[in-house]
């Protein structure tokens, strides 16, 4: 190699070190700014997830700012990427405990398990804001949950479509990523509770390409209603493969909550019209707040509705925003420790809180009254059908 | 000792001898990836020995072995079934060829995963967490400096163990093996049993490094399973220098390092930082940086000047 190649190698790889060099912010919490750090996914097999929780804090944020701030004092949202490794969300957490007054995220479950503990120890709240309350419980009260039980809030949802279609024999396709097993446990209750059948479970592998072997599987066993549990962008090609087998009663097919994602729609098209789907969010509401943000969403998603998770982190900045006022929270280091149990507590058991969706209460870290939807889809856009608020 | 400082230590350290887990079998030429299922296996282990849970929606299925093994137990437990199934498994691929070797390698990662992320007792997808401190009644500060002083002590031990190898008949003949296996063949040495050794280390040290990982994380999930755990291993090594034990001494804590101190804007490009600083040493120093030429100019610089009187034109060597 020549002395310039070596030259330029060399010169690229100070750049990158230089680069490397430059110091961080500090996620210290201070007067002159409220700096709330994100443990999230930015990058690996669910980044786009990331990048829609991401979007929904900076924009709430972006509001707040423009409104005056947080007790007179800009926030700001300092993003962290985990890629999704427990080891990299036990090590950006460590980070954060001797100054962060709280942490949004760690974002999904299995970072949540690796470093939540970690700042349950020592006393750092964390704003679970995508989990339900078992995968959370154990942390509590340094963790919060966006979301009941799974069983006690997917059951009613399941067995309100079982009734509202009059099915009796249910199929269940089923991924066993993430939390989508604990998912289909619930729908299994569901499915009890409405006095209907449950047939033999198809498992979907992770790195499966052809469907066509489980739609056999699943209509051999003569199905009337198939539940899917399952990446959203194997969803639609499974229908296809059912449809193509002479499976005519859409609205007999149910995508669960985490189907709910862009790839379902681009992928599926007119092909999953009919189909039933479950989430928390009902983009046919209108509010200014929702209005406002349901169009900033398609104007950088490029025309698509906002998913399901998408407004967790606005509102949970909004809580946190609500917090730091309702409590008299001053962001001084020295009573950081005071503080966070202030925060803590506050959040924990918080009323009537306005979110952008809908309002409510929280009890013992986890929110009771949160409404959860049965949409049927129809183009892209979805049509509400049932709206299940738990009692 | 704050948290964040700690935790670089302690990963530093086990990455260490996770990268001397590759290095050692590498010693003649074979890329034994089977240390990162074995690291999984044992830090399983631990966890189902020292009374970890699974979490969720699983907890009811779970199996509550209700054992609580201490720290040092569940350590010897993890080498030795590690070890075990290295030297198992070396009794079938003791000999073969590079390519070979990784593609078992790989074919046992994907079966630990696969087994982990199926099993309801050690806790599916999520894996299993709330592992005790590795000392009960200390505080969290007094545990994690007793896990640092634990990783290191261990990376002292193993790392004078691999340095009285690389300098005995055993390693040398691991090195004629790198260069021509059959020269080493013709010249009497076993390359059967000489890859059945250095597997069964790398799974043992592989194993080591797992129950040190489970007790700083104090979780374990499948997702330790990666390609991207491979790469950093492989370049933790290459960078360093894959000759001697010393190269990962010096690229695990900057590797390690360097990402932890990037700017938030930069986080997301911590592989393209890692993957041009391994393009940038394949092609100035294909050998890494830490060289056995190196390494002799620089004990000719430190010691045999000193001997050589200046200007006593007497030649000492």
């Amino acid at each position: 190699m020549n002395k310039n190649k070596k030259l330029i190698l060399i010169c690229v790889m100070l750049l990158v070190v230089s680069l490397s060099g430059w110091s961080r912010p500090s996620a210290e919490t201070g007067v002159e700014e409220w700096q709330i750090p994100f443990l999230n996914i930015l990058t690996g097999p669910i980044a786009s997830i990331g990048g829609y929780l991401q979007w929904g804090a900076e924009r709430a944020a972006e509001e707040i700012n423009a409104a005056g701030g947080i007790a007179g004092k800009p926030v700001r949202i300092v993003s962290i990427d985990t890629g999704m490794e427990p080891a990299g969300g036990i090590t950006e957490m460590s980070k954060l405990l001797d100054s962060a007054l709280v942490v949004m995220g760690p974002v999904p479950e299995p970072v949540i398990l690796a470093a939540v503990p970690l700042a349950a120890e020592e006393g750092l709240y964390s704003f679970t804001a995508t989990t339900s309350y078992e995968y959370v419980a154990d942390f509590y009260p340094w963790a919060i949950s966006w979301f009941p039980p799974t069983t006690e809030r997917l059951a009613p949802i399941i067995s309100g479509w079982l009734n509202h279609i009059g099915a009796s024999r249910v199929v269940q396709f089923v991924e066993n990523y993430g939390v989508w097993a604990g998912m289909a446990k619930a729908h299994e209750q569901g499915v009890a509770d409405a006095g209907a059948t449950l047939l033999r479970q198809v498992d979907v592998s992770t790195d499966a390409v052809t469907f066509g072997p489980l739609a056999v599987n699943a209509l051999q066993q003569n199905p009337d209603a198939i539940i899917f549990a399952c990446n959203p962008q194997k969803i639609p090609s499974i229908i296809n493969e059912l449809k193509s087998r002479g499976w005519t009663r859409m609205s007999n097919l149910l995508i669960f909550s985490s189907g709910d994602a862009p790839e379902l729609y681009s992928v599926g098209g007119s092909n999953i019209n009919g189909a039933m789907i479950y989430n928390y969010v009902d983009p046919g509401l209108s509010s200014p707040r929702w209005d406002a943000f349901r169009a900033a969403y398609k104007a950088a998603y490029n025309g698509s509705e906002p998913p399901s998770l998408s407004p967790n982190y606005y509102d949970a900045v909004y809580m946190i925003k609500s917090a730091i006022e309702g409590a008299g929270i001053t962001g001084d280091p020295s009573r950081l420790a005071a503080e966070r149990i202030l925060l803590r507590d506050y959040c924990n058991e918080i009323q009537n809180f306005e979110g952008i969706q809908f309002t409510w209460s929280n009890n013992h870290g986890y929110p009771k009254n949160k409404p959860l939807y049965l949409f049927e889809i129809q183009n892209g856009a979805k049509i509400k059908v049932l709206e299940i608020i738990p009692e | 000792m704050s948290a964040t400082l700690s935790n670089y230590l302690t990963i530093t350290a086990i990455f260490i001898l996770c990268t001397w887990a590759i290095y050692l079998p590498y010693r003649m030429g074979q890329l034994h990836f089977m240390m990162i299922a074995n690291m999984v296996i044992s830090a399983y282990l631990g966890a189902l020995f020292s009374g970890a849970v699974v979490s969720g929606s699983q907890v009811q299925e779970a199996i509550n072995l209700n054992l609580h093994w201490p720290f040092i137990l569940t350590l010897i437990l993890g080498v030795v079934v590690s070890g075990l199934l290295g030297y198992l498994i070396s009794l079938a691929i003791g000999d073969a060829p590079c390519f070979a070797v990784v593609i078992v390698g790989f074919a046992f990662m994907y079966l630990t995963k696969a087994i982990a992320e199926n099993t309801t007792a050690l806790g599916r997808t999520f894996g299993m967490f709330r592992v005790p401190r590795i000392v009960e009644g200390l505080s969290n500060s007094q545990n994690r400096l007793f896990l640092v002083c634990v990783c290191f002590f261990f990376v002292l031990l193993v790392g004078f163990w691999i340095y009285r190898f690389d300098k005995s008949k055993l390693g040398r003949a691991a090195s004629s093996v790198f260069v021509d296996r059959d020269l080493a063949v013709s010249l009497g040495i076993n390359v059967k049993k000489m890859g059945s050794l250095l597997q069964t280390a790398s799974s043992a040290l592989g194993g080591l490094a797992g129950v040190l990982y489970l007790y700083t994380l104090r979780a374990i999930s499948p997702s330790f399973i990666t390609f991207h755990n491979v790469g950093l291993f492989m370049t933790m090594l290459f960078v360093g220098g894959y000759t001697t034990q010393w190269g990962p001494l010096l690229a695990v804590p900057i590797l390690w390092g360097i990402p932890l101190i990037m700017p938030e804007s930069l986080q997301v490009w911590k592989n393209v930082f890692y993957a041009v600083i391994l393009i940038g040493i394949l092609m100035l120093k294909p050998e890494g940086v830490i060289t056995r030429p190196l390494l002799r100019r620089l004990n000719n610089l430190v010691f045999k000047r000193r001997l050589k009187p200046a200007g006593s034109g007497k030649n000492l060597s």
